[in-house]
């Protein structure tokens, strides 16, 4: 279907001069009625704020947003930014938050999902139990591990304590070398779900046949799954480690409700300084700027996702 | 003879433990992975049946001296103020999970159509635009949409959240529905508009039905997406009567921050409804996520 899509637009690109292009969208106009609703919401409430983030980037602007009294003042903002210390502090944690969580959260995930994939008494219960995190809010999760990690009454604290580990209950997330880590492991909690269902799903598109074949051919376990499974899991892959490090990059509830990026900045993410400039600080013209970096970030990073997303649309098509 | 049989045979067993060997290492992994996901989710539930006292003691009561319900008939109990606040944001959240799913359904069903039969001039443009609004956080948005709910007069509603929340689930919901409706046979449709129906009708009365799992796994999404969305509600309102139960949960236990098991308590039941709707609907929940991404 989509490769004659494809075909469909390489004729239509060939035909010379502009009007031919929009005659073309007269011919179509009635399609774009279904589209319409959907284009119209997004306008306002989507392509307005980033056109507003924009400007607000390049002005100064007085707290409460009073927004009349702002001044142009040029890339002075995003010299700010780039000269801060804790721009850089905040950098380094974003990138240990979204590697760590994605990288553990996509090994955790494909690795139920292989184990999972042979059937056995229960495995129904077993996976719905394991995506049950995934689900509920990260509102719920934040507080449920926070009274885990809890500096006097932690269950966590207790085992260790009783173990003989340590003598005092270990404070988790009062501390600026154990806080990042300790979150990374509560947005696994929540994200590995999403990883094992994707691959699930993946693992149902390897062809039977090919490892039966490759059984039959003396592979063992390893090499079938090196050789036959993963190549094939490929692309679901790309396309799941990309979803799972854009929800990363962006993710603010954990961090925030958790530890509100402190202590001293330990677990300041972007998202969360961001918020914390804009409305708490109410610095809201360097909050834009920080919204403009972001933006880029971003869009290089969908540039990658458009890619593995074609790439599969280009591969199905061909088979 | 024997020799050859011997090592044959002794060559089977060790396939055999070695495969035996991956299946045991399944078996752990998955037993380590049960721990990690449930033993949180009990904790949560064993301490919402603690009193608060048993609840701060040192070493833990792995289990509670005197199990109560003290907590959920707190929060439950519309005569007393705990009780009035926690149900009022049960509802607020109802009403906008609800509000917010019928309304996506309305305005993802035309366009997922679109993006899956017709050929339009943009169409892949608008597709991968939509892909790619799901990147962007809600930080972005959040500074202007707050200036343009206050400009139209929605800040403290529920409809700024109603119309936000329509928005960002949109481009998941298209794509979900899209790959529906990519598994539907055009041919069905052809048959019936050879039979005099028209488009619409077509639309209405062959594909509609047929794409009842898709809409409904939507209206999962949109559900569960509405109903744990945190960062708009905590920006847009601020009257404590109109709180959803995520902004409602956090302030209410900022100020009584040692009543651990009546957030436990609370936290359950603010789950509760995601995870039944979950539950019951599996099925169709899983099958969209893997139509829309995987097989795309």
């Amino acid at each position: 279907m989509t490769i004659v899509t494809g075909k469909a637009e390489a004729r239509r690109k060939s035909q010379p001069g502009r009007s031919g292009a929009l005659r073309n969208m007269w011919e179509h106009r009635a399609d774009y009625a279904y589209v319409l609703p959907a284009i119209a919401v997004m306008l306002v409430v989507i392509a307005y704020p980033i056109y507003y983030t924009i400007e607000l980037s390049f002005y100064k602007t007085p707290p409460g947003l009073q927004l009349r009294d702002k001044t142009f003042i040029g890339f002075d903002n995003y010299t700010t930014i780039l000269t801060s210390e804790v721009f850089w502090k905040v950098t380094w944690n974003t990138l240990i938050w979204t590697f760590g969580s994605t990288f553990i959260s996509f090994v955790l995930g494909f690795a139920t999902a292989l184990a999972l994939h042979r059937d056995f008494v229960g495995r129904g219960i077993l996976r719905a139990i394991l995506i049950i995190p995934w689900v509920i809010s990260a509102v719920a999760a934040s507080y449920i591990w926070k009274w885990i990690y809890h500096s006097d009454f932690g269950i966590i604290g207790a085992v260790l304590v009783g173990l003989g580990l340590t003598d005092r209950p270990p404070n988790f997330i009062d501390n600026v070398s154990t806080v990042l880590p300790a979150l990374i492991v509560v947005n696994i909690w929540r994200e590995f779900p999403f990883a094992m269902i994707m691959m699930m799903a993946g693992l149902q598109t390897v062809p039977d046949q090919l490892l039966r074949a490759a059984k039959v051919d003396g592979a063992n376990a390893w090499q079938r799954f090196w050789h036959v499974t993963f190549p094939h899991l490929r692309n679901v892959s790309v396309v799941t480690i990309l979803l799972l490090a854009v929800a990363n990059f962006n993710s603010f509830i954990i961090p925030w409700i958790m530890t509100a990026g402190g202590p001293s900045n330990a677990s300041h993410i972007w998202i969360t300084h961001i918020y914390e400039l804009a409305f708490g600080r109410q610095r809201w013209g360097v909050a834009s700027a920080y919204s403009v970096l972001l933006f880029l970030i971003l869009m290089m990073l969908g540039y990658f996702y458009v890619r593995a997303l074609s790439g599969n649309e280009r591969k199905e098509g061909g088979a | 003879m024997s020799t050859i049989a011997e090592t044959a045979s002794r060559g089977q067993i060790r396939r055999r433990m070695r495969v035996d060997g991956w299946r045991w290492a399944g078996r752990i992994f998955l037993l380590f992975m049960l721990l990690y996901t449930a033993l949180p989710m009990i904790w949560m539930l064993i301490t919402s049946i603690k009193s608060g006292f048993a609840a701060t003691q040192f070493p833990p009561q792995w289990w509670p001296d005197e199990p109560t319900l003290a907590s959920y008939q707190k929060l439950l109990d519309p005569q007393n103020s705990v009780g009035q606040d926690f149900l009022r944001f049960f509802w607020n959240s109802l009403f906008v999970s609800t509000v917010t799913t019928i309304l996506s359904v309305i305005v993802a069903v035309p366009a997922a159509y679109a993006f899956s039969r017709f050929t339009f001039p943009g169409r892949n443009f608008l597709f991968f635009a939509v892909l790619l609004r799901n990147m962007f956080p809600a930080v972005i948005f959040l500074v202007p949409l707050f200036i343009l709910m206050r400009a139209i007069g929605l800040v403290n509603t529920h409809g700024s959240l109603i119309l936000t929340y329509l928005t960002f689930g949109l481009p998941l919901a298209i794509w979900l529905l899209k790959g529906f409706y990519d598994n539907i046979p055009v041919q069905l449709e052809q048959a019936a508009r050879i039979d005099g129906a028209t488009r619409f009708q077509a639309f209405i009365m062959i594909v509609m039905p047929l794409s009842t799992p898709g809409i409904i796994a939507t209206a999962i999404y949109s559900f569960i997406g509405a109903w744990n969305e945190y960062i708009y509600a905590y920006t847009f309102l601020s009257k404590n009567d109109q709180l959803t139960l995520p902004v409602g949960i956090q302030r209410f236990f900022s100020e009584n921050t040692t009543d651990f098991p009546g957030l436990m308590a609370a936290s359950f039941m603010m789950s509760v409804p995601v995870v039944v709707l979950f539950l019951v609907l599996q099925r169709y929940f899983v099958r969209a996520l893997t139509e829309g991404a995987v097989k795309h």
